[in-house]
């Protein structure tokens, strides 16, 4: 893993972004390889399971695909993506498919410690924080991620999952107070004190 | 240690990002050439979901004709508008009947696999839909998706009623 800027940061010069529109083959595949990264690493926080989250950058890159003519340019195409994304992820959240897997998934999770130095391949130096992070419910996860990493306001959160400004809000706070009290939990383990005589 | 606001935002932030997988592009023009193909008529799932229509009752078979007959008979189109709400009323009415059958703990491997093709096929069918509320100006049609919808919906209360009555 790579420290990678966010979806925002990334810049696709006019010209690309236009031969893009126009259905050009090589200005698609330049905007892919320039805004993949940050998608797929958005996808992978919003969803557990990396080979979802490959499928969704798949379908997502589909959609902007089929639906490229119909972009306008009102807002970078980065961010144009970004939405196609973040919807798709949220279709697969709500799919009766995910409910089934989900409990699966909260097995795992509950079986997992917040322990730093359990950290599995392929995770961080801030394992604990990723941890917390995945132990929220998925629609708060989206709107702590779109706000604290994507740096999107309450209005957009709330457009795009359909919810009001304060919906994001509240959600937010609520969802700081859960990974501070998850770290929290976590850190005896982390500074190594001993466990309890068996 | 009190772990502040401001603080766990910077250090969401600061998470390092995943690459995306290798031969990604490639993948995505199979992907799209696959949602072609899947977007053609699938015979075998339409013939499996007609043979299945049969075996769901009588009374099922009755409705359904009766509200087919009741549609051919319209002599002049209704309103958009009220065609579409005629189709989420529907739509709802299916949705509850789904609702309302039991959940199956254990299901054949055929029937299962139909109905996760018929769920895969309704998101994609919503995805378009919320795209739709998104970008006023996306090439799809609202009355189309919904009657769309609204036939996906009925083939999945028909799998899982024949499924849950053990007629399969």
């Amino acid at each position: 893993m790579t420290r990678m800027p966010g979806i925002c940061d990334i810049t696709v010069p006019e010209p690309v972004a236009t031969a893009a529109r126009a259905g050009d083959g090589r200005a698609l595949e330049a905007v892919y390889r320039a805004t993949a990264g940050p998608i797929y690493t958005l996808l992978r926080r919003l969803v557990r399971r990396p080979a979802i989250a490959e499928e969704l950058l798949q379908e997502t890159f589909v959609d902007v695909l089929e639906h490229i003519g119909a972009f306008e340019g009102r807002c970078p195409l980065p961010a144009w993506i970004r939405s196609i994304a973040v919807n798709r992820a949220l279709m697969y959240l709500r799919s009766p498919w995910h409910r089934r897997l989900e409990w699966l998934d909260a097995d795992v999770i509950r079986a997992e410690s917040l322990a730093a130095d359990e950290r599995p391949a392929g995770m961080g130096t801030d394992a604990g924080l990723e941890r917390a992070l995945m132990r929220l419910p998925a629609l708060t996860r989206a709107v702590v991620w779109l706000h604290d990493v994507e740096g999107c306001t309450h209005a957009e959160i709330g457009f795009v999952l359909g919810r009001t400004p304060s919906f994001s809000k509240s959600r937010l706070a609520r969802a700081h107070a859960r990974l501070r009290a998850l770290l929290a939990d976590a850190a005896p383990l982390k500074e190594g004190t001993p466990c309890a005589p068996v | 240690m009190r772990t502040g606001l401001n603080d766990i935002g910077a250090r969401l932030a600061a998470l390092p990002g995943f690459e995306a997988p290798a031969g990604g592009w490639q993948a995505v023009l199979a992907a799209r050439r696959r949602r072609a193909c899947a977007s053609s008529p699938r015979w075998p799932v339409l013939l499996a979901a007609s043979v299945l229509a049969t075996a769901v009752g009588l009374a099922w078979f009755l409705q359904a004709a009766h509200q087919r007959s009741a549609t051919a008979q319209q002599p002049v189109p209704a309103p958009a508008s009220i065609v579409e709400d005629a189709i989420r009323k529907e739509n709802t009415r299916l949705e509850t009947l789904l609702a309302a059958l039991p959940e199956q703990r254990a299901m054949r491997g055929s029937t299962a696999f139909t109905v996760a093709q018929i769920e895969d096929r309704l998101a994609l069918v919503d995805d378009r839909l919320s795209r739709i509320a998104l970008e006023p100006n996306a090439p799809e049609h609202a009355e189309r998706l919904w009657r769309e919808r609204v036939e996906l919906m009925n083939s999945l209360v028909q799998v899982r009623y024949a499924d849950v009555t053990g007629s399969l």
